[in-house]
């Protein structure tokens, strides 16, 4: 009896280990909020990302208007939701900045726009397509991407990363 | 009705919060937040130009952000002006927002709306009011501007009073309709820099709200200075004093005080 507890604690242990190297998921996310300078507003934008029901919670730097939001294991959310929240509150993204498991973003949604170094298990990156920086910077990012043909498609369920 | 209340509660005080709303007497383009509720009380106390005393209105608004650029507003209208404390009328009010420009610490939005407000009240100046006086509609565009610390808001709308629906008091043919132009600064005064959602913030306002009767040209000139709380991030308290600049109309009370309370509630639906 006690083996067979020992050889399921086991078991389950290597499970747990194996599906969190296999997981897709986001595990934090830093958005850099612009549009507001009150504390009213930035207080809306919390509690439009604290509805979020992956949301673990979200820590904010009300001077610079940065969320830092943590979500629980094996979430799919994408950064759309964040994108959608932020505007909910009637504000939009500056910059996002995103943590995840390697294997996050060798979905089809996210298209790399440098090399990653794969030994890790986790990366980071931030999303360049428009709405998710500033307008000025989306800007310079067309020109520095036009080779890239999906870069100035509209498309919101594809997400160009670079690496951080 | 034991769950219905539960869940009243829930909605009411599980997810209090907040609004992005700056001025006192006019609207921002700024839109209330997507799937919130807000609910505030617009008190005012106006002095009477030609007896002695004060008039008190009490205005009761909620407010519901449909999504990000679409919002509704009702406002009960209720004073003492007819005889005793009354309920005089009901406004409706919608506002879509359809530019928004952002950038770090800064914004430019414009927005247009529309108003029409049922009331029993009489007609009894020349002044155009539908806001807790007379029925009649309102239309308008309104573009605001923040920087940093500073917003300045303008907007412009044409009312229409309905002196069908009001006999009026005013004896011989008067205007009907008017034309309204605001221009609204405020600046956030403290904190001077952020610790936390706690903090109380202090914001100092000026308004300057002009209206011309298109049929005269006859017309005036108001400033409203205000200072503004914001309480926890959630709550917000407006005192603010109008007082004629100029003038050429009739109007019964010019001048008084505005006092106002203000709550939102969040993600009122999931």
């Amino acid at each position: 009896m006690k083996n067979l507890k020992n050889i399921i604690s086991v078991l389950l242990i290597t499970l747990s280990l194996i599906s969190f190297k296999a997981t897709a998921q986001i595990s934090k996310v830093e958005i850099r909020a612009m549009g507001l300078t009150c504390s009213m507003c930035s207080n809306a934008i919390n509690k439009q990302l604290e509805s979020i029901p992956e949301v673990i919670s979200v820590e904010t730097d009300l001077n610079t208007n940065t969320f830092v939001v943590t979500l629980i294991d094996s979430n799919t959310l994408s950064p759309k939701i964040f994108k959608d929240k932020v505007e909910r509150a009637g504000f939009s993204i500056g910059s996002i900045i995103i943590t995840a498991s390697s294997k996050t973003v060798s979905d089809d949604q996210y298209i790399a726009l440098d090399t990653i170094n794969k030994v890790d298990t986790t990366v980071k990156f931030q999303v360049l397509d428009k709405g998710y920086l500033t307008l000025k910077e989306f800007k310079k990012k067309v020109k520095m991407y036009k080779k890239v043909q999906t870069f100035d498609v509209e498309n919101e369920n594809d997400f160009h990363i670079k690496f951080l | 009705m034991m769950k219905i209340t539960f869940l009243f509660v829930i909605i009411f005080i599980g997810h209090r919060t907040v609004a992005q709303e700056l001025f006192v007497m006019t609207d921002p383009a700024s839109n209330v937040p997507a799937n919130s509720l807000s609910i505030n009380v617009m008190q005012s106390l106006l002095k009477k130009r030609i007896n002695d005393g004060y008039n008190y209105h009490a205005m009761p608004e909620i407010t519901y952000g449909l999504n990000k650029n679409l919002m509704f507003r009702a406002t009960g209208f209720l004073s003492n002006t007819n005889r005793g404390f009354n309920t005089e009328g009901l406004g409706l009010y919608t506002k879509y927002r359809f530019l928004s420009s952002d950038d770090l610490n800064s914004h430019f939005r414009m927005a247009v709306y529309g108003r029409y407000s049922f009331n029993k009240s009489p007609v009894a100046q020349e002044q155009i009011e539908i806001m807790g006086f007379n029925s009649g509609f309102e239309t308008g565009i309104v573009a605001t501007k923040l920087i940093d610390k500073i917003a300045i808001s303008t907007s412009y709308s044409f009312e229409k009073v309905n002196l069908k629906a009001n006999p009026g008091l005013i004896k011989g043919t008067i205007a009907d309709n008017a034309s309204n132009y605001t221009l609204s600064f405020g600046k956030l005064m403290y904190p001077k820099k952020y610790k936390s959602y706690k903090q109380t913030n202090i914001n100092l306002m000026v308004e300057f709200i002009g209206q011309t009767l298109n049929e005269n040209g006859k017309s005036y000139l108001d400033v409203i200075p205000a200072i503004q709380f914001i309480i926890n991030s959630q709550a917000r308290i407006d005192l603010a004093y109008r007082q004629e600049l100029a003038s050429n109309m009739i109007r019964t009370t010019p001048n008084g005080f505005y006092f106002n309370l203000y709550f939102t509630f969040f993600n009122v639906t999931s």
